[in-house]
């Protein structure tokens, strides 16, 4: 695992380990996955950006129903594409190491498909949309339902939409969430 | 929008509400609120492309990065723990910076800010020696444990082989193969402590002593009779002296009575700390129980860690039918069963679970029968072991056959088969152990000892060649003949297998040292079949398991095997060793190595009488009551503190009601309906709180309520006239109200909004 040692000093994944959850050696085995992606690229420039389809090739992230969602709200410049520290960034947030209120704080930004600061009535239905895949798809009476019960649980203050303070509530209360919200190296 | 208002048309308030509190001041209001004000929340803000307000006040990219940093900043400022000059803070403020969920560059430009503003400030007021001690202590400690885990990194077993299961399988089974690749950690531990203290210098007495060649077989090796039965395998061999070899005097009976000691109280101390710590994450702290289906369906349903397209199809059809047979679950008119109903389903469960107490209890008979015939025959004593282990094989098959004729929900179903598995071969091992403890054979050490072993060996007979290969055929014939359900991978089932074993392996270790190196051996094979199997021959299941919480059920019974083990050998085998052979020979009491071989008591007349003192039952019972009392207050506290979580979750609720209400009020007093409000109630219908609030008779109300809406009530009446005055000029510059909203609004106003949540 010590093949892309040439490409980072010391101080860099010093600084690495210091601002991620990860050891240096996870950092260099991360890039070496980052280079997997496009070796031709980061051969020259270990920071390269990668167009959002190049990251979207890693394996947990191409079959992720929230992909898109997830390159953009790691990417640097918000447009999905990301770069070596984007995707370190990425993968410390999915480790097992980061604790449950960061996993959640970065959950609730990728379920924020608007990004007014609330999981609505229509992020609920794009979530459900997506995890239900192209396959099938729930009907409209069933889809208002589901969103009905899920504002039922989680929408403390009845104002139609979950705020973060009432996410992080049920991500609390979920054994499984950890468990769910995690991508291996 | 539009569409959202009407969909939801039976919850009018609500969603009308949010409607026009998206385009209206209160939303500007909301986000200048405290808690909004927090850096945690400045990240969700600034990516958030429809907030008009920040983009009003920062233009351009750059700036917004740097106003950012400078908000974190001045917050992580506040805490005076953090901003310290010396190396303790300095390690604090790694790890704030590290927990802030913003990306690298933002950390980075937070860390130069942060440093510069340290060298700024110098430190006044130094640390407490005791303080000191204690960051320095923990810091020590986790810079040691990521040093551990940089180590364990580069030689953790398995990880791509358990990253694929999870990508093929999902994180359940992959949980299966994390506690399989924990146990053989643990046993390889075990095994290097046993053969270093124990097996070792064995080997090296028995160099030095001469013995005879005995013919060996290979139904020797299997049964471990014959020339096995005296040999490094079993207790029966172990030498009572000192150990013949040249060099450092060995003693080996106190070197046997620690190794096992050591090995057992450790393994007790880890297991007890992981279950109780993953029983803290999984029960304790969610609350237990499953609340929030929905909403942990949808926000916790995908499985992250899965890689290929088969099992992704798979995933997300599972949660589609699992929403399905929620929204169906929850349609179902609750159907109230009569008297009747209830009291034949519980003569249903109470009968099945009466059968099976009673098969357990008969197997448990027959067991002892078994082994109380006095057959003279070479193989009865492998036929014996191979009958129990085909029962402990078969058996759970049954009850979870048997379990689908009761009225259990999924969930207990699972469990209530796990326990009554559970009971059988805990109980089975203990009978046997307890059979031959009681037998007046002159070793029955020994002769236990070739029990587990042959337990242990035949077993593997069972899982490791003849399940997986059933399991291959099943998924052959699956994939040939697509019919009825396919092939999973089952991990109660398999997970049971493991306790077993770890459950023989507790209780043959003291009898049989070289055990633990049979059931590594095994658990690593084990790994690779089970790997094979599950990538090969079974699907992804179905539904969705919860991964967590059968992880803490399988650690939880492995202990309670433990206990089991330790409270079989405390009693039985602690007070009664054989007399004539094993490293314990000549002495009455296995402790007597301890008390007479290193303390010499019977010559320390002082120490001897302490420990008659300390044994005695007045002290033991008191140091009992003592606990007792102590696990009383720790749970009078927790109860105290539960009703405190109580109290505030409430109140969070009650507050969000507090803040909906008074944002409802001002985006009305904004738009100039609500300054005066005469008892007109034909004239504007409303169903928020605030209209309930008013005309609602049963609440108590401000004796002016009736006929204003005063502008002291949006601030708990505690605004002054001046401050009425202000509401009213408020309204009537009515198109201006964003920078009347921006210019009350203090960005670093009352820190500790989140706390508070």
């Amino acid at each position: 695992m010590g093949q892309g040692k040439s490409q980072f000093t010391e101080e860099e994944l010093q600084d690495y380990e210091d601002l991620t959850y990860f050891t240096k050696k996870e950092v260099l085995y991360a890039h070496q996955k980052f280079k997997a992606l496009a070796p031709e690229r980061v051969g020259h420039n270990k920071n390269a950006k990668l167009p959002m389809a190049k990251v979207l090739q890693y394996p947990e992230l191409r079959v992720n129903p929230f992909r898109d969602r997830i390159c953009k709200v790691f990417s640097s410049s918000n447009d999905g594409d990301c770069n070596f520290e984007d995707f370190l960034d990425m993968m410390s947030v999915f480790s097992d190491a980061a604790p449950k209120p960061v996993k959640a704080e970065h959950a609730f930004r990728i379920f924020d498909f608007d990004g007014d600061d609330m999981i609505g009535v229509s992020d609920l239905r794009e979530i459900v949309d997506r995890l239900c895949g192209p396959e099938q798809k729930l009907g409209n009476a069933e889809m208002q339902q589901l969103v009905q019960n899920i504002l039922d649980e989680a929408d403390l203050d009845d104002d139609g939409a979950i705020s973060f303070a009432e996410f992080e509530h049920i991500i609390d209360k979920s054994s499984d969430f950890c468990q769910a919200f995690r991508i291996r190296l | 929008m539009e569409e959202d208002s009407q969909e939801l048309h039976h919850r009018p308030t609500g969603v009308r509400r949010a409607f026009t509190m998206r385009n209206s001041v209160a939303r500007q209001a909301v986000s200048f609120m405290p808690s909004r004000q927090l850096p945690y929340n400045t990240l969700r803000q600034a990516h958030s492309e429809h907030n008009a307000l920040l983009e009003d006040v920062v233009d351009g990219n750059t700036g917004s990065a740097e106003q950012q940093a400078n908000i974190i900043v001045r917050e992580l400022e506040q805490h005076e723990l953090l901003m310290e000059d010396n190396p303790e803070a300095e390690e604090l403020r790694r790890e704030a910076l590290r927990d802030l969920p913003q990306g690298l560059t933002m950390k980075r430009q937070v860390r130069a800010q942060l440093s510069a503003s340290v060298s700024h400030r110098s430190s006044r007021r130094p640390l407490s020696f005791w303080q000191r001690t204690k960051y320095r202590v923990s810091f020590g400690w986790k810079r040691s444990r990521d040093r551990l885990r940089n180590f364990i990194f580069s030689i953790e077993p398995w990880y791509e082989a358990i990253r694929q299961i999870e990508g093929h399988s999902g994180s359940a089974v992959g949980a299966y193969f994390c506690s399989l690749r924990w146990l053989v950690a643990a046993d390889l531990l075990l095994l290097v402590l046993l053969l270093s203290f124990v097996v070792v210098p064995q080997v090296l007495h028995d160099n030095y002593v001469v013995r005879e060649e005995v013919p060996r077989s290979v139904m020797d090796f299997v049964g471990g009779q014959g020339m096995f039965s005296d040999s490094l395998l079993f207790y029966g061999h172990y030498h009572s002296g000192g150990v013949a070899a040249p060099g450092p005097r060995y003693y080996m009976p106190l070197a046997y009575l620690f190794t096992m000691l050591a090995a057992y109280v450790a393994m007790l101390c880890v297991l007890c700390y992981r279950t109780a710590k993953s029983y803290r994450q999984t029960f304790i702290v969610t609350g237990g129980g499953v609340r929030n289906v929905f909403a942990n369906k949808v926000f916790s349903g995908w499985d992250c860690s899965v890689a290929t397209e088969q099992a992704a199809r798979l995933n997300h059809r599972s949660i589609y039918n699992e929403l399905k047979e929620l929204l169906v679950d929850v349609n179902k008119p609750v159907i109230v069963m009569t008297f009747l109903t209830k009291l034949w389903r519980y003569t249903v469960n109470t009968a099945v679970s009466l059968i099976v107490l009673a098969l357990i209890g008969s197997i448990g008979y027959g067991t002892w029968s078994l082994l109380s015939l006095e057959v003279e025959h070479y193989y009865w004593p492998i036929a014996v072991s191979g009958i129990v282990t085909a029962i402990v094989t078969v058996c759970p098959l049954l009850f979870s056959a048997v379990v689908r004729l009761e009225y259990y929900s999924a969930r207990t179903a699972l469990y209530v088969t796990l326990a009554r598995t559970c009971l059988l071969d805990f109980g089975t091992l203990f009978l046997i152990f307890y059979f031959w403890a009681t037998s007046d054979k002159s070793c029955w050490e020994t002769t236990f000892g070739q029990e587990t072993y042959r337990l242990v060996l035949l077993d593997a007979v069972f899982s490791l060649i003849l399940l997986p290969a059933f399991e291959f055929i099943r998924g052959l014939v699956y994939k040939y003949q697509p019919k009825g359900s396919p092939p999973e991978f089952n991990i109660a089932y398999n997970s049971l297998t493991l306790i077993y074993n770890q459950t023989v392996l507790w209780f043959g270790m003291l009898f049989s040292p070289l055990l633990v190196v049979a059931v590594t051996v095994k658990f690593l094979l084990l790994f690779y079949v089970k790997k094979t199997v599950a990538m090969k021959a079974c699907l992804p299941a179905r539904k969705v398991w919860r991964a967590a919480q059968t992880e803490t059920v399988m650690y939880m019974l492995v202990t309670v095997s433990l206990f089991v083990t330790l409270f079989g050998i405390g009693s039985l085998f602690m007070g009664k060793p054989s007399y004539h052979c094993g490293p314990f020979r000549g002495y009455t009491l296995v402790v007597e190595v301890v008390t007479e071989g290193v303390l010499g008591l019977s010559k320390n007349r002082r120490l001897s009488a302490l420990l008659v003192f300390l044994t005695r039952p007045a002290v033991i019972g008191f140091i009992f009551v003592f606990l007792c009392i102590a696990v009383y207050y720790m749970r009078a506290r927790s109860l105290a503190q539960r009703s405190m979580v109580d109290i505030l979750r409430q109140m969070l609720v009650i507050e969000a009601k507090d803040k909906d209400f008074l944002l409802t009020a001002i985006s009305k007093v904004s738009n100039g309906e609500w300054l005066y409000s005469p008892r007109d109630d034909t004239n504007i219908q409303d169903n928020s709180y605030t209209w309930k609030y008013l005309h609602d008779d049963k609440v108590r109300k401000p004796s002016n309520s009736g006929y204003q809406f005063a502008g002291p009530r949006l601030n708990h009446g505690e605004t002054s006239r001046q401050q009425r005055e202000d509401v009213k000029s408020f309204v009537k510059e009515e198109g201006d109200t964003d920078s009347e909203f921006s210019y009350r609004a203090d960005p670093r106003g009352a820190v500790g909004g989140r706390e508070w949540l």
